[in-house]
C-alpha cells in the first residue's frame, strides 16, 4: 500500500471511528434524556445470546441463536413493549463450546452497559463458569439447554434454566432402557465435559439399581475422532446397549465406529445426542434404531407447537428445528417479560441500573407463564418446574418419539 | 486378553499409524530442507479432505455427471478404483499447488529472516486457512459419503480388518516406497538430499534451490491431502478444525522417528498409532495421549535425535 493510498485509507478509518462515537453517544443521551421523563422514543435494550456458533455443537448454538431472535422480534412487535417503551436487539457470543471462550464471551456481556440479560449458554461447562461471571455483575441468566445439576447448585440468585436437569434425565433414559427397552448390559462412555460426565453417572446409578449391569465404564474427550480402540474394547464385553454421554460430534463418530466394528446393538445417549445432525455425521444407516432422551415434550405434542413451527418456517425457510430453538424462544421471553416487569417498578430508563437488574432478576424467579414448551416456573434453586423427559429413536433416517 | 482382541488393536493402529505417516512425512520433508516447522501443514490434510469430499460428491451427483457416470462409478470394481484415483489426484494436485502458493508467498520472503518468523508466518497460514473453510464452507462438520463399500473380513478368531482398512494400508505403503524410491534413485532426489545437507553449497553446485523447495512444499502438501481423505472415508466426517490433532500428533510422530529423516516419520507414525491404540485398549481410552507423550519424552531423552535421526554435533 502506498503512502498516499495510507493516508486515505487513515482518514476513512477516522471518519468511521467518529461516526461510531456519534452514533453510541446519541443512544447514551437518548437514554438518560428519557430517564429525566422527556420521551424522546422508545429505550433500547440488549440480550446476550451465549451460544457455540463456530466450534463445538453448533447445529444446537445457532438453533438457539435463532430461537432467540425470533423471540425478540414477537416480543418488539407486541403491544406490551410498546406500551413499555422498550425495544429489544440482541447481541451474540460465540462461546464455541468451550469454558475459556465462555469465561470471555460472559465478560463482553457483563461490560455491556445496555445488557439486560444472557439467553443461554448451551454446554454445562460452559454455562458454569460463565455464571459466576453474570452474577458479580448481578446480570440474570437462563440457559435453555445446560441440564447438569451442578449450574443451580452454586446458590447464585441470577441463575435461571428452562430446561430439565440430567438428575431428571439421566434415570428417565435408564428406567426407559431396562424397562421398555430390556437392555441388561450396558458399556457407558462418556466425553469428559461436565454434561456428559454427569449425565453418565445418573445414568449408570439408575440402570444399576434397576437390575442392569454396567459392563465398562470409559472417558473419551468431546473432541476425539478416533475410537476404533474403544470400540474393539467394548466389543469384547459383549453389551445389549452402549450409553454415550456427550454431544452428537463426537457420539455420532462412536455410533458410525461401534456399528463398522460389528458392535451391532443401540447407542443411547442424552439431549446432546438430539440433532439431525447427529443421524447425518453417523450415517442413516449407522444411526437407525439409536436412542436419545431429551428434554421436554415433542413440539408436536405441545399446544402452541403448530404455532411455532409455521412462525419459523416462514422466518427460517431453509433450517431444521434443533432440540433448543424453542427453549431458547421461550428463555428469551422470560427475560424480556421480566424486564417489561422491571421497567414497570423502575422505569424503562433504569433497567439496566443496578436496581434494574435486581428487579429482572426477581421478576424471573416470579415468572408463571405458558411458552411454547409448556408452563415455565422455577423452583427455588432456579431449575425449571417442567420435569417431563421424552425418549426419541431414529428411525427412517430421522428422530421420532419412541412408541413402545 | 485375548490375543484376538490384540490383533484387532494392532490392526486398528496400524491403520492409523499409517495416517500418521503420511503427514508426519510432510513435516518431515519440510524440515528436511528447510530447517522449519510447516505449522500449516494440519491444514494441507484439512483441505485436502474438503477438496476430496467435494470432487467425491461432484461425481457421484447424478445432476451433475449424469446417472449413468454415477452407476458406472460406484456399482462395480473398475469404476470405483477410476473414482478414486481421480479424487486422490485432484486433491492431491490442488493442495500440492496449494503448498507451493503459500512457499512463494508466506515462507520464501523469509527464507533469510530469523528462524521465528517463518514459524509465525506459518501459523499466520494455519488460522488463515481454517478461518477460510469456516467462514466459506460451513462450521459444522460434513459427514463424508460412504462410497467406497466396507466389509469386515475376519482374520484370527474375532479379530477383523476392513476393506477400508486394506485399502488405506496398502496405499499409505506404496506411497512410502515411491516416495523413499523417488528420494534414494532419482535425479532431482538426490538434489533434494543435497540441499537438505547443505543448502548453500548445494546451490553452489548447480542445484536449483527454488524448485527443491518448491517440490518438497508440493509432495508434503499432496501426501497430507491423501492422509486427510484417508481420514474422512476412515471416520465418516470433515470439519474445518479436523488437522489440529492429527497435526500435532503426526509432528510428534516425525520427533519420535527424528526430524528430517523420511523413514524415520514412516516409523514414528506406526510406532506412535500402534502405543495409542495399545494403551486405549488396554490401559483406558483416556490415557492414550499419555502414553504417547510419555513415549516422545523418552525417545527425547534417550535418543535425542529421535529413532532414525542422526545426533548432530552443533555447530559452532
Amino acid at each position: 500500500m502506498s503512502m498516499g493510498k495510507f493516508k486515505k485509507y487513515l482518514s476513512v478509518v477516522a471518519v468511521l471511528a467518529a461516526v461510531a462515537l456519534v452514533v453510541t453517544g446519541c443512544g447514551a443521551s437518548t437514554t438518560t434524556t428519557t430517564g429525566g421523563g422527556t420521551s424522546t422514543g422508545p429505550v433500547s435494550v440488549t440480550i446476550g445470546i451465549g451460544a457455540p456458533i463456530t466450534q463445538g455443537a453448533t447445529a444446537l448454538g445457532l438453533g438457539m441463536e435463532r430461537g432467540a431472535k425470533l423471540a425478540i422480534t414477537d416480543m418488539n412487535a407486541s403491544a406490551e413493549a410498546k406500551a413499555a417503551g422498550i425495544t429489544f436487539t440482541s447481541t451474540t457470543g460465540d462461546d464455541q463450546g468451550d469454558p475459556k471462550t465462555g469465561v470471555n464471551v460472559a465478560n463482553q456481556f457483563a461490560s455491556n452497559p445496555n445488557l439486560v440479560g444472557v439467553m443461554g449458554h448451551l454446554n454445562s461447562g460452559v454455562s458454569i463458569p460463565a455464571s459466576a461471571v453474570y452474577s458479580r455483575a448481578n446480570i440474570v441468566m437462563i440457559s435453555p439447554a445446560s441440564t447438569n445439576p451442578a449450574l443451580t447448585l452454586q446458590g447464585l440468585k441470577n441463575v435461571f434454566r428452562v430446561c430439565t436437569i440430567d438428575s431428571v434425565q439421566g434415570p428417565a433414559a435408564a428406567d426407559r432402557a431396562t424397562g421398555d427397552l430390556g437392555k441388561k448390559a450396558v458399556f457407558i462412555v462418556d466425553d469428559s465435559t461436565p454434561y456428559g460426565t454427569g449425565l453418565a453417572d445418573e445414568f449408570g446409578k439408575e440402570f444399576t439399581a434397576k437390575g442392569g449391569k454396567v459392563l465398562g465404564r470409559e472417558k473419551t474427550g468431546d473432541k476425539d475422532t478416533d475410537f476404533k480402540a474403544l470400540v474393539t474394547k467394548i466389543k469384547a464385553t459383549n453389551p445389549d446397549l452402549v450409553y454415550y454421554g456427550g454431544v452428537y460430534n463426537a457420539g455420532a463418530l462412536l455410533s458410525k465406529q461401534l456399528k463398522d466394528g460389528g458392535v451391532k446393538v443401540p447407542m443411547m445417549g442424552g439431549d446432546g445426542l438430539y440433532d439431525g445432525q447427529y443421524i447425518k455425521l453417523a450415517g442413516a444407516a449407522n444411526a437407525e434404531g439409536d436412542f436419545a432422551t431429551s428434554v421436554g415434550l415433542p413440539l408436536a405434542q405441545l399446544p402452541a407447537g403448530e404455532k411455532f413451527t409455521t412462525e419459523f418456517k416462514a422466518a427460517y425457510p431453509n433450517d431444521e428445528i434443533a432440540a433448543y430453538d424453542a427453549y431458547s424462544y421461550d428463555a428469551a421471553t422470560v427475560i424480556m417479560k421480566a424486564v417489561l416487569v422491571a421497567a414497570g417498578k423502575v422505569t424503562a430508563a433504569k433497567v439496566t441500573s443496578p436496581e434494574g437488574r435486581a428487579a429482572i432478576i426477581s421478576a424471573v424467579a416470579a415468572t408463571n407463564y405458558t411458552g411454547i414448551t409448556g408452563a415455565i416456573a422455577f423452583d427455588a434453586k432456579g431449575d425449571t418446574t417442567n420435569k417431563a423427559i421424552t425418549l426419541y429413536v431414529v428411525k427412517g433416517g430421522v428422530w421420532i418419539p419412541f412408541v413402545k | 486378553m485375548a490375543l484376538d482382541t490384540l490383533m484387532q488393536q494392532m490392526v486398528n493402529g496400524i491403520t492409523l499409524g499409517g495416517m500418521y505417516a503420511l503427514i508426519a512425512l510432510g513435516y518431515t520433508l519440510v524440515y528436511g530442507i528447510m530447517l522449519m516447522i510447516n505449522f500449516a501443514h494440519s491444514e494441507m490434510f484439512m483441505a485436502g479432505a474438503y477438496v476430496g469430499l467435494f470432487t467425491l460428491t461432484g461425481l457421484t451427483n447424478p445432476k451433475l455427471v449424469g446417472s449413468g457416470t454415477v452407476a458406472f462409478l460406484t456399482k462395480n470394481g473398475i469404476g470405483l478404483v477410476l473414482l478414486f484415483t481421480i479424487v486422490f489426484l485432484i486433491a492431491g494436485v490442488a493442495i500440492g499447488l496449494l503448498g507451493v502458493i503459500i512457499e512463494r508467498t508466506a515462507y520464501r520472503p523469509l527464507r533469510n529472516a530469523p528462524r521465528l518468523a517463518p514459524l509465525i508466518s506459518a501459523i499466520g497460514v494455519s488460522i488463515f486457512l481454517q478461518n477460510a473453510v469456516l467462514l466459506w464452507v460451513d462450521s459444522k462438520a460434513l459427514p463424508f459419503p460412504q462410497v467406497f463399500p466396507i466389509v469386515n473380513i475376519k482374520i484370527f478368531g474375532n479379530a477383523s480388518i476392513s476393506t477400508l482398512q486394506i485399502f488405506i494400508l496398502v496405499s499409505v505403503v506404496l506411497i512410502l516406497i515411491v516416495l523413499d524410491t523417488f528420494v534414494s534413485k532419482t535425479r532431482i532426489g538426490k538434489a533434494m538430499r543435497a540441499t537438505s545437507q547443505d543448502r548453500d553449497a548445494a546451490g553452489l553446485m548447480g542445484v536449483n534451490i527454488n524448485t527443491v523447495i518448491a517440490l518438497a512444499f508440493f509432495i508434503g502438501p499432496a501426501l497430507g491431502a491423501v492422509a486427510g481423505i484417508f481420514n474422512g472415508m476412515y471416520y465418516g466426517t470433515v470439519n474445518w478444525n479436523m488437522g489440529f490433532l492429527p497435526g500435532i500428533k503426526s509432528f510428534t510422530a516425525a520427533v519420535i522417528g527424528g526430524i528430517g529423516n523420511l523413514r524415520g516419520a514412516m516409523l514414528g507414525g506406526f510406532v506412535l498409532g500402534i502405543i495409542e491404540s495399545l494403551a486405549a485398549g488396554f490401559l483406558a481410552t483416556g490415557y492414550k495421549d499419555v502414553v504417547a507423550f510419555v513415549i516422545l519424552i523418552l525417545v527425547l531423552i534417550f535418543r535425542p535425535g529421535g529413532l532414525l535421526g542422526e545426533s548432530v554435533v552443533e555447530k559452532v
